[in-house]
């Protein structure tokens, strides 16, 4: 039992350091996820001009923006991770060497990591660059974590099912924007709140929710979207 | 037998349609006749519901029991079907709005939860466009119709959050119980019947068009 989830656990960390390793090797995913997502920053900075916005005006507009940013950057990248094996034909020797669920996780963890180090570049520039205090910096980062969770897990299943579609990238926008909708109504409520110093309340449940029914939902189907 | 059913569907809901302009009473505190919707809108918006509910079944079938092709084709045509009831809900609810609200649109509750519904199942028959090879194709979009079962609900608890809704109550109000006037939830609950009776109609047509149009395709 325990051999069985060690081993588990090593094919998970397998797929991981691989994705990394590859990923390292081009750069293509942090380039095109960074420079995304700074363009855009820099787009909305300037076009709200030196004076930025009231603040009562901005404390409900530029979460919405901040989470644009990162929605838009993460679809631009994220899919890559599964598109990356069927172009070049790996995913063949893939299925062979990992099992699903520890192929999914370790995409997960990949897409996870990430999100957050996306995050973590874009979230206090953002913060600089359009003047925007946080009340309760708790609450915003914990927000930031499990909402970058949140746009990993749903983006990895549905990165899965466009790989093996035509039109990958755009079918990706409009597969995964619907099932990231609530996601996205729910960080934008708490974040609004972290800006105010406002209580997180039930919105924060829900998005852990989410979270969680995404990951066991992506978990119980992956098989399935994978093995043909 | 089977030949009379189609025609008794066709006499029903000629008379639901009587009943809902002649037999039943107007509700009150709605404007003018404008109540009288509610024996289209809602049977329509009812039926799309279980559509979709159906499709995901179908395709929970088709995924874990057996793999048979005939399932995936009822779960896609009940997704296409009940876009059609859907679309149909939608507008004659902006019709009502127009009148009760004064706009065709104003981003209620509910107007935003059906357009994302909406929105969904679009991207279901996109992606089902997206693959041409018939297993692949049914697999991926069967993941996909069971995501939206589970996503979905969270609408329920999220958008009404948003801004108050203006939607009068749904047959069974917030108290559990249902208030409505007996004729006329006579005629809802016919007129539910007929409209579930000719969905299931037309998806049981198109199901068998389209295994007529595969098997003439595959020699």
């Amino acid at each position: 039992m325990w051999r069985l989830a060690s081993n588990w656990a090593a094919e998970a960390l397998a797929v991981f350091a691989k994705d990394w390793r590859c990923e390292f090797r081009t750069r293509y995913a942090l380039n095109t996820l960074a420079l995304f997502a700074f363009t855009t920053l820099v787009v909305v900075s300037a076009s709200l001009g030196p004076l930025g916005t009231s603040a009562a005006r901005g404390a409900s507009v530029l979460p919405v923006l901040l989470w644009l940013i990162l929605l838009f950057a993460g679809a631009a990248g994220l899919p890559r991770s599964f598109v990356h094996e069927e172009e070049t034909h790996t995913a063949t020797a893939l299925r062979l060497a990992a099992t699903p669920s520890a192929l999914f996780c370790g995409k997960l963890a990949y897409g996870l990591s990430l999100v957050w180090a996306l995050e973590l570049l874009v979230a206090p520039l953002f913060l600089a660059m359009v003047s925007l205090a946080v009340r309760s910096p708790g609450l915003f980062v914990l927000v930031l974590a499990a909402g970058g969770f949140g746009l990993a897990a749903g983006s990895t299943l549905i990165a899965a099912i466009i790989a093996q579609a035509q039109g990958r990238s755009t079918l990706f926008a409009v597969l995964a924007f619907p099932v990231l909708l609530p996601l996205l109504i729910l960080v934008v409520e708490l974040t609004r709140n972290a800006v105010a110093g406002a209580p997180a309340g039930m919105a924060l449940h829900q998005l852990l929710l989410y979270d969680g029914t995404v990951t066991i939902f992506g978990l119980m189907l992956f098989p399935v979207v994978w093995n043909p | 037998m089977k030949t009379l059913l189609p025609w008794l569907l066709w006499v029903w809901m000629a008379v639901v349609i009587w009943a809902a302009f002649f037999y039943s009473p107007l509700a009150a505190g709605f404007i003018g006749q404008s109540s009288r919707v509610l024996f289209f809108h809602v049977p329509l918006a009812w039926t799309a519901f279980v559509g979709f509910l159906a499709a995901a079944v179908w395709s929970a079938r088709y995924l874990f029991f057996g793999r048979r092709l005939r399932d995936d084709r009822a779960a896609a045509v009940a997704v296409e079907v009940g876009f059609v009831f859907c679309v149909l809900a939608t507008v004659t609810g902006a019709l009502w709005a127009r009148i009760m609200w004064g706009a065709y649109w104003n981003w209620d509750p509910r107007q935003t939860s059906i357009i994302l519904v909406l929105i969904f199942y679009g991207a279901y028959l996109s992606l089902r466009g997206a693959v041409e090879d018939g297993e692949k194709r049914a697999r991926l979009a069967a993941v996909y119709a069971l995501l939206g079962v589970v996503v979905t609900p969270f609408f329920f608890f999220i958008v009404p959050r948003i801004t108050y809704s203006l939607h009068p109550d749904s047959v069974i109000n917030s108290r559990g119980e249902v208030d409505m006037e007996s004729r006329m939830l006579q005629v809802l609950l016919a007129a539910f019947a007929g409209n579930a009776a000719l969905f299931f109609w037309i998806h049981n047509l198109q199901c068998r068009l389209r295994a007529l149009a595969e098997g003439k395709a595959r020699p």
